[in-house]
């Protein structure tokens, strides 16, 4: 009778004084895989750009012509430009244009390279063949430079433009990470299964495709976000992009050939380090995103 | 190997023609008169009759097709257009200048590559520890430093500060022929080049390297009693190395790219400093030029690396499938 009531505490309604207790990990440890310093100080940037009325305490659009070229002090935190513009107002929303472009461009570009891989992935042979041939052509010119051909048949850019312009130009390294896992996905029986019932090519792309390699992009598609910012403020450094009165962290850098030769290092760190920053945030978000797959164990 | 051979120049040569109409048509397409890339602002100075008649002697008021054609001839007897920004043959700027760039992006090219695969080595031999774990992290925030902003500090750390350093040009007036007046120049511009494109390949060859530590055949060379340094760099490193060669093919149009970025921040006199002009001025013709050169540039290196690819490993040729023979 014993040995039953032993049998009975194991298996029965109080088993779970048998079962080592699993610990509930703590709140750190759950996150500390995860890239939370780069989320926290790209929210916060975020929120700042957001939030820019609140934030500034000058004139965004005021030229102090008493403080031209100031170094950074207690009452222009971020110094002033050689227009006399307050860095520490203008910044965050130079932000809100950087942003933007960032993700518009992403958008656009993650559009046409999803369709683009998803078509090229799904044709027939030879217009696979075909259109590959042609995005190796695109992506055979180094990406600036069709992005200065373009920008110089657009005129004076826009945001938009320069969005869609960055947008239109860089899509090709993702269309072709698409078409090979739709080249993957497309020999599985359940595609094969959805075509005999008929479904048209936008319903499988929509309900089979893009649930499956929505994983495997995320990484190029984060990615891309830091690669738009970038270009843009290129651009704009350079003078083709966003002229010097539309204000973005690019264009705050164009004004840097007269910050050189008054040695006012300011006017090119800090909007230099609001970019870096950025850019590392997203990039360490876009890590993480790749980094779920499994690991093997060296042979070395 | 005459077949081989005319094969390769014949997708060059097709590669070329399609680059060249895709261009040409982007630049007629602009909004605007195609009179404005010829004579610039002035056509606003210009009459109806004067217009129509340059219209006319540039061929303008003919179909796209019949312009292409005539562009195509001229183009294949050397002749591109005029550079209306500069008033000269478009085909005498660039040539006076594409040796400046190929000088740069070529050494920065071959410092890449070589810091590169030392660099992708090193992490591999020592993976996940400290040592590859900071140069991992090091990598990555060097890599995302816009090269223009890396470039506008060196400007002020070495020119403007310690009077080190010249901040732009290529050369000094009259010192065309002194390398190390030239090495001078190239320092800073190098750093910057170098900088922006390493980490991207190091980290690429670093991976392909750590997949190729994982196979089996690493174990048998183990068990043979080789160390580690022997087995990445005769063994791991041999067989990485199509893989090597096929991105350093494709890094020629990044490497190129770079170079513009940076000789615009240094004043640099190049081919990538003169299309951020001639974007800026509109000037097609010189422009069309440009993405023209540097695609012939691009497509010859890609062939060239196809080659020697498949000299290393006839598996890579096209036509012969090794797998159905077997």
């Amino acid at each position: 009778m014993k040995k039953n009531d032993e049998e009975f505490i194991i298996v029965g309604a109080n088993y779970q004084n048998n079962i080592t207790p699993v610990k509930k990990m703590a709140l750190w440890q759950r996150w500390r895989t995860k890239p939370i310093v780069s989320i926290f100080v790209l929210a916060a940037i975020t929120l700042g750009c957001i939030f820019a009325g609140q934030l500034m305490n000058h004139d965004p659009t005021g030229f102090y012509l008493n403080h031209l070229n100031e170094a950074p002090n207690t009452e222009f935190y971020f110094g002033t430009d050689s227009l006399g513009r307050d860095i520490f107002s203008i910044i965050w929303y130079g932000g809100r244009v950087s942003l933007l472009i960032g993700f518009l461009g992403t958008s656009i570009l993650t559009l046409i390279g999803i369709f683009y891989g998803c078509m090229s992935g799904t044709a027939a042979k030879w217009i696979d063949q075909l259109l590959m041939r042609l995005a190796e052509m695109f992506s055979s010119v180094p990406n600036l430079l069709i992005v200065l051909l373009l920008l110089s048949i657009v005129g004076s850019p826009t945001v938009f433009s320069i969005a869609v312009v960055i947008g239109v130009t860089s899509w090709v390294s993702l269309a072709r990470i698409v078409r090979s896992e739709v080249l993957q996905i497309k020999s599985s029986e359940y595609i094969l299964a959805a075509r005999s019932m008929g479904a048209s090519f936008p319903q499988i792309l929509y309900k089979h495709l893009l649930p499956n390699f929505v994983s495997t992009i995320m990484f190029m598609v984060v990615a891309s976000i830091s690669n738009c910012i970038m270009l843009e403020s290129t651009l704009s450094f350079l003078g083709l992009g966003l002229p010097v009165e539309v204000v973005s962290w690019g264009s705050m850098l164009s004004l840097s050939n007269k910050a050189l030769l008054t040695n006012s290092w300011w006017v090119i760190v800090i909007p230099g380090m609001f970019i870096i920053v950025t850019l590392f945030c997203i990039t360490n978000i876009g890590h993480y995103l790749r980094n779920e797959t499994n690991k093997k164990f060296s042979n070395l | 190997m005459f077949t081989y051979v005319s094969k390769k120049i014949g997708v060059f040569i097709l590669f070329m023609f399609l680059l060249s109409v895709f261009i040409f048509t982007l630049s007629r397409l602009a909004p605007g008169d195609p009179l404005q890339s010829f004579y610039g602002e002035r056509v606003e100075h210009m009459s109806m009759v004067e217009q129509q008649n340059a219209r006319e002697r540039l061929g303008l008021d003919e179909p796209l097709p019949v312009q292409y054609e005539k562009w195509l001839y001229n183009a294949v007897h050397g002749d591109f257009g005029i550079s209306f920004k500069y008033r000269k043959p478009a085909i005498d700027i660039l040539s006076a200048l594409i040796g400046n760039t190929l000088l740069l992006g070529i050494t920065a090219y071959g410092l890449v590559f070589l810091l590169a695969i030392l660099l992708a080595v090193l992490c591999a031999l020592h993976e996940d520890t400290w040592l590859d774990r900071i140069i991992c992290k090091l990598g990555t925030i060097v890599y995302y430093l816009p090269p223009f902003w890396l470039g506008l500090l060196l400007i002020l750390l070495f020119s403007v500060n310690l009077h080190w350093l010249p901040s732009g040009g290529a050369y000094d007036i009259g010192q065309s022929g002194n390398m190390l007046n030239r090495l001078q120049h190239m320092l800073l511009p190098l750093i910057v080049m170098v900088t922006s494109h390493l980490w991207y390949y190091a980290y690429m060859i670093r991976n392909k390297l750590l997949d190729e530590i994982r196979k089996d055949y690493v174990l048998l060379a183990k068990m043979k009693g080789l160390t580690r340094q022997q087995i990445v760099w005769r063994h791991c490193l041999r067989n990485v190395a199509p893989s090597i060669i096929s991105i350093m093919a494709i890094s020629v149009t990044h490497v190129l790219g770079g170079t513009y970025v940076v000789e615009a921040v240094f004043s640099y006199p190049g081919i990538g400093a003169l299309s951020i002009e001639s974007a800026k001025y509109h000037d097609y013709n010189l422009l069309m030029l440009v993405v023209l050169v540097t695609g012939a540039l691009v497509v010859i290196s890609s062939l060239v690396a196809q080659t020697i690819n498949e000299c290393i490993d006839p598996r890579m040729q096209e036509g012969v499938d090794y797998e159905k023979k077997r």
